[in-house]
């Protein structure tokens, strides 16, 4: 059993694998850049910028809800546009990168819906409401989590991709709807803060884009990483079936190395 | 170091595989679960999404004792009675309602001038709440004292 044995952290040759890891030269320097942004976003969120003048102490709550939700939205983007390339070019790459991108922008969405309500007790008095945009955001949680299930369906695996591609582009309507739930319906939720008049005060501003850039440090790192790690599971499957085709192989010879049929 | 077990799987499980297995039906099913309730949530809740306060005064006689959401502004201190019950008033569009309200608390941000969006109905001519919620501006200005004398005011306000 040996040669069918691998230790993580060595090298597999076969399947064209040769990398040792998920990690590189890039994703230590994106992992290096992601905790100064997060250190320095977490100083003036909750240091240098003041309270609000209506919600006091509570609005920096929006500098990680409002960036958390915009990272949502860039990894639901980055799986529509991969489902897109996908269903046109047929190429594992870039299911791969539909499903990491919907991984981890699943984990920020559900991050938005946890610091909203958070945000909605002090501020609302209430932590949930039936609201355009709350249930808007829940929805589209909840059909990615779909969109997740589906990649993890137990089908042949081309059929699994395609329905989960085609998944991939719908959902993303839902982005669409979440976004514009404020403008198309009343609700409680505020309106979009950032258009033609946005107003945010003095360090709130600067706060709000330290907390963007930090997210989507954050998000990319993790995308990276996740990417690599669904790379290297389907090398493994490569590899398994390699090793299949070796030992049906062996099991149809003489002696296992002369390839005489016996 | 860990290993990973890379011993051929058995490829007759996966032949039998396919869209109708068990474990396929039972995920989507949860999903589709999921998802019909906040659906169902959603679309029971609309017919409670709100009116503003000049649409509710007009169609007072047709929405009768039906329960549903007003937005306005809180024209009046809030009056917190011996029962607990709290009267305000609140305004929207020039139209003004009283408030009685009989839930819990709302949040330390409910004061006059604040807008609202109240849950509740029409009994006679006062609407009773059973739920304050705040609504907040998607303007945010650093609190200091000038901020605080130059808040807005509404148009008929006694605050």
């Amino acid at each position: 059993m040996t040669d069918t044995k691998l230790e993580i952290g060595h090298e597999l040759s076969s399947g064209g694998l040769t990398t040792t890891g998920t990690g590189s030269k890039v994703t230590k320097v994106l992992g290096v850049a992601a905790l100064v942004a997060i250190g320095l976003q977490l100083l003036f969120g909750l240091y240098y910028s003041g309270p609000e003048v209506v919600q006091g102490e509570a609005v920096r709550l929006f500098y990680v809800h409002v960036p958390s939700v915009l990272t949502a939205y860039l990894g639901f983007g980055i799986t529509l546009v991969a489902s897109i390339i996908y269903l046109r070019k047929g190429s594992q790459f870039w299911d791969l990168v539909a499903g990491s991108a919907a991984e981890i922008a699943v984990l920020f969405c559900a991050f938005t819906l946890f610091t909203g309500a958070v945000w909605g007790k002090p501020t609302w008095g209430v932590y949930w409401q039936w609201d355009p945009r709350l249930t808007s955001t829940t929805v589209m949680f909840v059909m990615y989590l779909g969109y997740l299930a589906v990649r993890r369906l137990d089908l042949e695996p081309r059929v699994r991709s395609r329905r989960a591609a085609v998944l991939g582009i719908v959902s993303f309507l839902n982005v669409i709807i979440v976004h514009y739930s404020v403008d198309w319906w009343r609700g409680l939720h505020q309106q979009a803060t950032f258009g033609v008049d946005t107003k945010l005060d003095g360090l709130m501003l600067f706060s709000f884009f330290l907390g963007l850039v930090a997210f989507t440090v954050v998000f990319a790192w993790l995308l990276i990483h996740r990417f690599r790690v669904s790379w290297l599971e389907h090398q493994l499957r490569l590899a398994r079936l390699d090793e299949a085709l070796v030992e049906r192989r062996a099991e149809g010879t003489i002696d296992g190395t002369t390839g005489a049929i016996s | 170091m860990a290993e990973v077990d890379l011993t051929p799987e058995d490829r007759t499980e996966t032949v039998r595989k396919g869209s109708r297995s068990p474990r396929n039906i039972l995920i989507m099913s949860v999903i589709c679960l999921a998802l019909g309730f906040v659906l169902f949530q959603a679309l029971t809740n609309a017919r409670i999404f709100f009116l503003n306060v000049d649409e509710a005064v007009a169609q007072q006689s047709e929405l009768g004792d039906k329960r549903f959401r007003m937005q306005g502004t809180v024209t009046t201190v809030p009056d917190t009675k011996d029962d607990g019950s709290l009267f305000f008033a609140v305004a929207f569009n020039g139209e003004q309602a009283d408030v009685r309200h009989i839930g819990d608390a709302p949040s330390a941000l409910f004061e006059c001038n604040t807008p609202v969006v109240i849950e509740g109905r029409w009994i006679e001519n006062t609407f009773e709440s059973e739920l304050i919620t705040v609504k907040h501006s998607e303007e945010y200005e650093e609190a200091n004292e000038e901020r605080l004398e130059e808040a807005y005011k509404p148009v008929g306000s006694s605050c």
